[in-house]
């Protein structure tokens, strides 16, 4: 197709015009003239898509030629401009064109226009040619250098032949440096060989390669790169070069490392969690549980709880769904002690909280649950309740009996004079013998209730617990029903305790003789055993501030009839019974929580219906107090602080075997004179701050007022850090014990103090 | 006939005690606290002190420190129900401190009246 050559004309002379126009007109039939009466109206117009050449007429122009060239290659730069200038001003052509016009012609040379404009129709061809490559090429280069990627042409010598600036400013070298080098001489031989070398020549087979690969660039150090190497293919099939990308996704890489490493790091939490965690759907179905939850919940592997609804758990029907819509309401809730059933069936209580995980668009997509154990907690409380209870009653028993005693101790007297003053063997006489018995029966009573009440004093010596053990049971034995057997376990002969022997006995002949009740019409087995335990280990389930360092452990085990849960907590009681009435006082175990309380031990329960009851007695082993003996803060005078007189008993004990004496102080004024008189300051304060008499800050005060300086050991409550936090903020407290507390510790805590 | 000083906060036991002292002819004087067997302690007359442990006031341990101080040859007998005040160990604290006898309520007066007879006709180391 012949191309179309549109010609600008300007010029100010309109008749020059239409020669000229006619002249191009009737001998070039692919020219259009388009002609302009002046510079202005040209340039108004220009530049427009069409224009290919402008002849611009320089007589008589308001412009000079060099403004309108610089104008109008400032519009266009590819323009293409013929000068027409008188023939006087011919000289100026050379410059004309050096400046960038195309040509210079004169009116003279008017006829010259012909052959000219065929070489612009040529040149224009070439030209756009040029100017769509040149395009092209800016185009390529541009995208090329401001490529995140490393982009480069290989050929197969494995040299580089281009780069872009990318490369350049990643490997941070000049592109002189590169282009020509062999790629083993850039990453070094090692790398080249093992991770390019062999991509390449996949490559070069007409594959196109993607991998990933770490490399070691001397800006940035060891670093990821994806690199591909796509073929780049003649027309004649031949693969002479290739190109490579290589995008740098260390970044990429390492976030994903750290969502990874998070991710296991919460799996590892998650699992290793001491709190149940388990995720449902919304209507409760579990979907996944942790291993505490497994543990808490007495499950044997979590494809056992597939398919199961978390309120298959709940001890109550429907409680479940209430949480379910209170939770909807308010996305995060905590339960409190909600009971539940465990997958052996077992009754437990949980703290259970739950929190709504939401979709994007806010729905409810999951619920979380957390699980919280609370039947230790529980089972503390109560058992704390329960000691409290007894602590009452045994005041209230105790006064009782003291008072009866006075009552009865009158009326004995009394009863015994009569008896004197009326004749022997009289109906009389017999009488008042029946009344002296009454009063002998009424007096066991009130020892019973005053020893519940831990208000008759106990001759404490060393006692071999086998011995005394092997004594109840050989008296158990003689007089036992046939269908009972008594089994004993008693391998450790020479642990001591310190105790009544006689009471003791008590101790074991009733535990033995319930045994043996409880067993009564069907028969059964009694297990004695003996054991001794690590203090530390049991520490927890005992209920004490202060443990001994090493426990006898006395099981006394039937398998009876067991007894009711609910009521288990309760038997300490006085006169609380499961017997029907008339067969026992209701006396005998308050007897014995009393004994064993006032031995600083401890008597746990368990029980279950129908298979039988173990009691547990702890009795704090007396060795442990030879053990300090040897130590060696005698002759130090150790005062101590503490809300409960029986705390200090066994500390009192163990302490004052060594020589060293203990002085108890329960009020301030106690407090305050022991501290000020030299007889009687002590060298060390240990501090329970379970004292409601002296208070931390008291505590803060005295010793700032007096100027003391005598070393503080605490014992605190777990849970009630915050308040000692003070005391060991103000830097009078050296040492700081957490109850429940072992002997060895407090002993370590006071040899740190007095060094 | 030897003078004993009981020391009973409870009336009726006080009185029993005294109804089977006097027949058995000896001096009776009565206190009802530890102050009061301070006051009526009479060196010369009272060769024996009957004393409860627990009662309002000064309590039978410290009558039992002071009359052992005032007159170290008195005879001392405590009596205890039981304490209301605590772990505390009376009767053997008591016997710490110089009682001769302890007895703990109730008690039978026939033993009670043997041992008083005892710790009276006793050879007197002065």
């Amino acid at each position: 197709m012949e191309r179309k050559l549109f010609v600008a004309l300007v010029s100010e002379d309109p008749a020059f015009a239409v020669n000229l126009k006619k002249t191009i007109i009737e001998s070039l039939d692919f020219v259009q003239i388009n002609y302009f009466d002046s510079d202005l109206t040209f340039f108004s117009a220009y530049p427009d898509t069409k224009t290919n050449l402008i002849l611009s007429d320089q007589r008589n122009n308001s412009y000079s030629w060099k403004v309108f060239l610089e104008e109008t290659l400032k519009l266009d730069a590819y323009s293409l401009i013929i000068f027409i200038v008188e023939d006087r001003e011919r000289g100026k052509s050379v410059d004309m064109i050096k400046s960038g016009a195309y040509d210079v012609i004169t009116p003279a040379s008017i006829t010259r226009i012909q052959p000219l404009l065929h070489k612009v129709i040529r040149d224009i061809e070439d030209k756009a040619n040029l100017r769509y490559l040149s395009d092209e090429k800016n185009f390529g280069d541009h995208i090329a250098n401001n490529s995140r990627s490393m982009l480069s042409i290989i050929n197969r010598e494995y040299v580089y032949e281009k780069v872009n600036a990318t490369f350049c400013n990643t490997q941070s070298i000049k592109i002189e440096s590169i282009i020509g080098k062999p790629l083993s001489e850039i990453w070094g031989k090692e790398t080249f060989e093992k991770k390019i070398k062999e991509n390449i020549d996949l490559c070069f087979l007409g594959n196109t390669v993607r991998y990933e690969a770490n490399f070691n660039t001397p800006l940035f150090g060891n670093r990821f790169f994806e690199v591909v190497f796509r073929p780049i293919t003649k027309d004649s099939g031949d693969i002479t070069h290739l190109l490579a990308e290589t995008f740098d996704i260390t970044d990429l890489r390492l976030s994903q490392q750290v969502v990874n490493d998070m991710e296991e790091e919460f799996k590892k939490l998650e699992t290793n969690l001491p709190i149940g965690f388990l995720r449902c759907d919304t209507s409760g179905t579990i979907i996944h549980a942790n291993r505490a939850f497994l543990k808490i919940m007495e499950c044997e592997d979590e494809t056992s709880l597939t398919g199961l609804g978390i309120y298959e758990f709940y001890a109550e029907k429907g409680l479940f769904e209430i949480h379910l819509s209170q939770l909807l309401n308010t996305q995060i809730k905590t339960f409190g002690r909600v009971p539940l059933f465990t997958c052996h069936g077992n009754e437990i209580a949980c703290r259970i909280s739950g929190f709504i995980v939401t979709n994007e668009s806010g729905n409810p997509s999951y619920i979380d649950f957390a699980f919280e154990d609370s039947s230790r907690e529980l089972m503390l409380e109560n058992r704390l309740l329960q000691a409290q209870k007894l602590e009452t009653i045994g005041a209230l028993a105790g006064g009782l009996a003291h008072d009866f005693n006075n009552i009865l101790a009158t009326i004995y007297g009394y009863s015994e004079m009569l008896l004197e003053e009326i004749p022997k063997s009289t109906s009389s006489a017999e009488k008042v013998g029946r009344i002296i018995a009454a009063i002998t029966k009424a007096k066991s009573l009130t020892d019973q209730i005053l020893t519940f009440s831990r208000q008759v004093d106990q001759e404490k010596i060393p006692v071999s617990v086998a011995d005394v053990l092997n004594e109840t049971i050989g008296f158990v034995k003689s007089g036992k029903p046939e269908n009972i057997d008594i089994k004993d376990d008693i391998p450790v002969t020479d642990v001591h305790i310190h105790a009544d022997p006689t009471q003791l006995f008590r101790v074991f002949l009733n535990l033995m003789t319930n045994a043996i009740q409880s067993m009564d019409e069907k028969g059964g087995t009694v297990f004695v055993k003996l054991a001794i335990v690590d203090g530390n280990l049991v520490r927890h389930d005992l209920n004490k501030n202060i443990v001994a360092d090493d426990y006898a452990l006395v099981t006394i085990e039937d398998t009876g009839e067991g007894m009711d849960p609910s009521l288990i907590h309760r038997i300490f009681e006085p006169y609380f019974t499961t017997r029907e009435i008339g067969k026992g006082t209701g006396l005998g175990l308050s007897v014995v929580h009393g004994i064993i309380a006032e031995l600083d031990g401890e008597i746990l329960v368990s029980s279950k219906k129908n298979k039988g009851s173990v009691f547990s007695v702890y009795l704090p082993v007396s060795s442990e107090y030879h053990n300090i003996e040897e130590l060696k803060e005698g002759g130090k005078k150790l005062l101590f602080i503490s809300g409960n007189r029986h705390e200090s008993r066994i500390l009192s004990l163990a302490l004052e075997r060594s020589g060293s004496t203990l002085v108890f102080a329960s009020d301030l004024n106690q407090l305050i004179k022991l501290i000020s008189e030299t007889d009687t300051k002590p060298d060390l304060i240990i501090y329970m701050d379970d004292s409601k008499e002296i208070l931390p800050q008291e505590l803060i005060d005295i010793y700032s007022t007096k100027k003391i300086s005598i070393p503080i050991i605490m014992i605190s409550d777990r849970n009630q850090l915050k308040s000692a936090e003070k005391l060991v903020n103000s830097g009078i407290v050296k040492q700081q014990l957490t109850k429940p507390v072992s002997l060895k510790e407090i002993h370590n805590a006071i040899q740190i103090s007095l060094k | 006939m030897a003078g004993i000083l009981i020391v009973e906060d409870d009336r009726d036991l006080r009185e029993m005690l005294k109804t089977s002292l006097l027949k058995m002819k000896y001096t009776v004087i009565e206190a009802t606290n530890g102050k009061e067997a301070l006051l009526h302690f009479k060196p010369g007359i009272t060769d024996m002190v009957i004393t409860d442990l627990i009662m309002p006031d000064e309590d039978g341990l410290k009558v039992i420190m002071k009359i052992k101080e005032i007159k170290p040859s008195t005879k001392i007998i405590a009596i205890s129900g039981g304490g209301k005040a605590g772990p505390g160990n009376y009767l053997s604290l008591a016997s710490a401190l110089g009682a001769d006898e302890v007895f703990s309520k109730p008690f039978s007066i026939h033993d009670l009246l043997k041992k008083i007879d005892e710790l009276l006709n006793l050879e007197q180391p002065d």
